[in-house]
């Protein structure tokens, strides 16, 4: 039984992961808290939603088109309002992103109404028996899809060019310009990419759970939990992160109560802060 | 100004009243969130908590312990900037991005808290307390409140704790080195902010006697608060007043207007703010009236 209640726990922390990867980016290179992650999250799921409901797409195969969209809105997002104030302390950053969020989530409110939809194909609620594990079929897909793009992220910062000069920009914005990288690009550029990524976590969810324009405030602080406790910036920290994060949730969920799921969330993520601020790894930004 | 406002009452009617009472509390809410964000720089994105607990300590007291509403009030007042400084201390010594978003999950963990102790609070059919309808007691109580943050503001402003305030908000690290105790000082700072909150959470309650997890912890309030003080300007004593009765105004006319879409125009005030106001209305004038 508990082996089944991990197993729930590993499953779902590889989805939170993917939702929280994109806020650790952001924040790791542009140094900033971006509110509107949540709303990222928000649209990669409506536009998995709308194409499965109106032309019938399979979710997955609309994650690539939900990915670029929110790419580009990222970019364009980043490049022509939040760069504004990039250089400003940071309190002005955290409203603006505000700002921001409150703009989108109740556009979205107001066009697509409060009610919960949920994403479910054919297969939605399948699911096949190993030894005496039960594992649904949507859930152990969407977890290798979201370990996909974890790597594939990390791959990309790792070993391309472009990964490197804003590998290079995080660390050091004015060596990086002596290098020949023009930062206000490689800010556009990573805030999109967080964006897409966060799509992809987004359209993942819908698969799993109820989407609604509201649905962001709680995964906006999960988000936070993982980037906390595995640092901040650093990703596998966040891989680490979303796995304890899916695991005490069930854990909790099953053993104590749905209730004291969030109560448990904050104390632990209380104590990180007071014992280890920079995460497991102790790679994290503080 | 001010004996207007304690005269006013005896003669308007029940709709006024209420109305000129809610805008006190804004002006209260908004203010005791400016002691700590104006001032220090940290922004908090759960100060709702703080009203809650004021609000859920004074309720419970009352109808559990049968406590008079005066000591209920303080008492859970003093219990929110207790608490306070006690998330304070970890959250504090990083950088501001961690306090706002660690307090947004305080406040949300606070409501968690609320809904669990059911058998105390009322969990999620709500509380009610002993029903008191003297309307002009409550906007006198809002209004000393106000007065006495008001004071506190200027106490602020003047003093060289308040100066040393101003300090962190502008150069943490210079601060600390010019021998000011920062965590001391944003733990005081971030307890009388939290105190406040709790006296106006306290009178809430009792006004409205009745109320409800979900409402009294919810996020909004958190997001008014911190409009209506970075609208006015934040860091000022007149700031948190302005911003409070402007938002307060609008979202009065506009609420009956458009009842969903208001909070798109509210979030297009706040990137407004951002960009182009960010010293707020009261930054406004000071630049007109300075540059002449």
């Amino acid at each position: 039984m508990i082996l089944q209640v991990l197993l729930d726990g590993v499953l779902i922390g590889g989805i939170y992961a993917s939702c929280a990867v994109g806020f650790s980016l952001v924040f790791g290179v542009l140094r900033i808290i971006n509110i509107v992650h949540g709303e990222f999250l928000m649209l990669g799921a409506f536009t998995t939603y709308w194409l499965y409901k109106i032309y019938g797409i399979d979710p997955f195969l609309s994650i690539p088109l939900s990915c670029s969209l929110l790419f580009i809105f990222g970019f364009l997002l980043q490049r022509y309002v939040i760069n504004r104030i990039i250089d400003a302390p940071e309190i002005m950053s955290l409203l603006l992103t505000f700002g921001l969020s409150l703009i989108i989530a109740n556009l979205a409110l107001t066009a697509w109404k409060g009610d919960y939809r949920l994403v479910n194909p054919g297969y939605a609620g399948a699911n096949f028996k190993i030894a005496f594990f039960t594992v649904p079929y949507v859930r152990l897909a969407t977890f290798i899809f979201a370990m996909v793009a974890l790597a594939g992220l990390y791959l990309f910062l790792q070993r391309t060019d472009i990964g490197r000069a804003i590998k290079a920009t995080s660390q050091n914005k004015d060596g990086a310009r002596l290098q020949g990288v023009r930062p206000s690009m490689i800010y556009a550029v990573t805030f999109g990419l967080g964006g897409a990524v966060t799509a992809i976590a987004g359209s993942l969810l819908s698969m799993s759970f109820s989407v609604f324009p509201a649905m962001v405030g709680d995964y906006l602080l999960f988000a936070f939990f993982i980037v906390v406790v595995g640092g901040m910036g650093h990703i596998p920290g966040t891989l680490a992160g979303g796995l304890i994060l899916g695991i005490l949730q069930s854990l909790s969920t099953n053993f104590i109560g749905a209730g004291m799921t969030y109560i448990l969330i904050f104390l632990v993520l209380y104590v990180v802060l007071i014992v280890r601020p920079t995460g497991i790894f102790g790679k994290g930004l503080v | 100004m001010i004996i207007l406002g304690a005269v006013a009452p005896l003669g308007i009617s029940g709709y006024w009243l209420r109305f000129i009472t809610f805008i006190f509390m804004w002006i209260g809410l908004a203010g005791s969130l400016n002691l700590l964000t104006g001032y220090t720089g940290y922004l908090d994105f759960g100060h709702v908590a703080f009203f809650g607990i004021g609000s859920y300590g004074t309720g419970v007291l009352m109808v559990k312990l049968g406590m008079p509403f005066f000591p209920a009030m303080l008492i859970s007042a003093v219990l929110a900037g207790f608490l306070a400084i006690i998330v304070g201390i970890p959250t504090m010594r990083l950088r501001g991005a961690y306090f706002a978003i660690a307090m947004l999950a305080f406040a949300e963990a606070m409501k968690q808290v609320v809904l669990e102790f059911d058998g105390i609070t009322g969990g999620g059919n709500g509380l009610s307390l002993p029903i008191y309808t003297n309307y002009q007691f409550f906007y006198y109580a809002m209004l000393g409140t106000v007065l006495l943050l008001i004071g506190t503001t200027y106490g602020f402003e003047n003093s060289k704790f308040g100066k040393g305030l101003m300090a962190i908000r502008e150069a943490e690290l210079a601060a600390e080195v010019t021998g000011i105790n920062t965590l001391y000082c944003k733990l005081i700072a971030f307890g009388i902010s939290a105190f406040f909150a709790g006296i106006i959470g306290g009178i809430y309650a009792y006004w409205m006697t009745f109320l409800y997890p979900g409402d009294t912890f919810s996020v909004l309030i958190t997001m008014r608060m911190i409009i209506m003080a970075f609208l006015g300007g934040a860091g000022t004593l007149l700031g948190p007043i302005i911003g409070a009765a402007f938002l307060a105004t609008i979202e009065e006319i506009l609420w009956a207007e458009f009842k969903y879409t208001y909070l798109i125009i509210v979030g297009f005030i706040v990137v407004f703010v951002v960009l182009i106001l960010p010293r707020g209305l009261v930054g406004l004038f000071r630049q007109r009236i300075l540059a002449r």
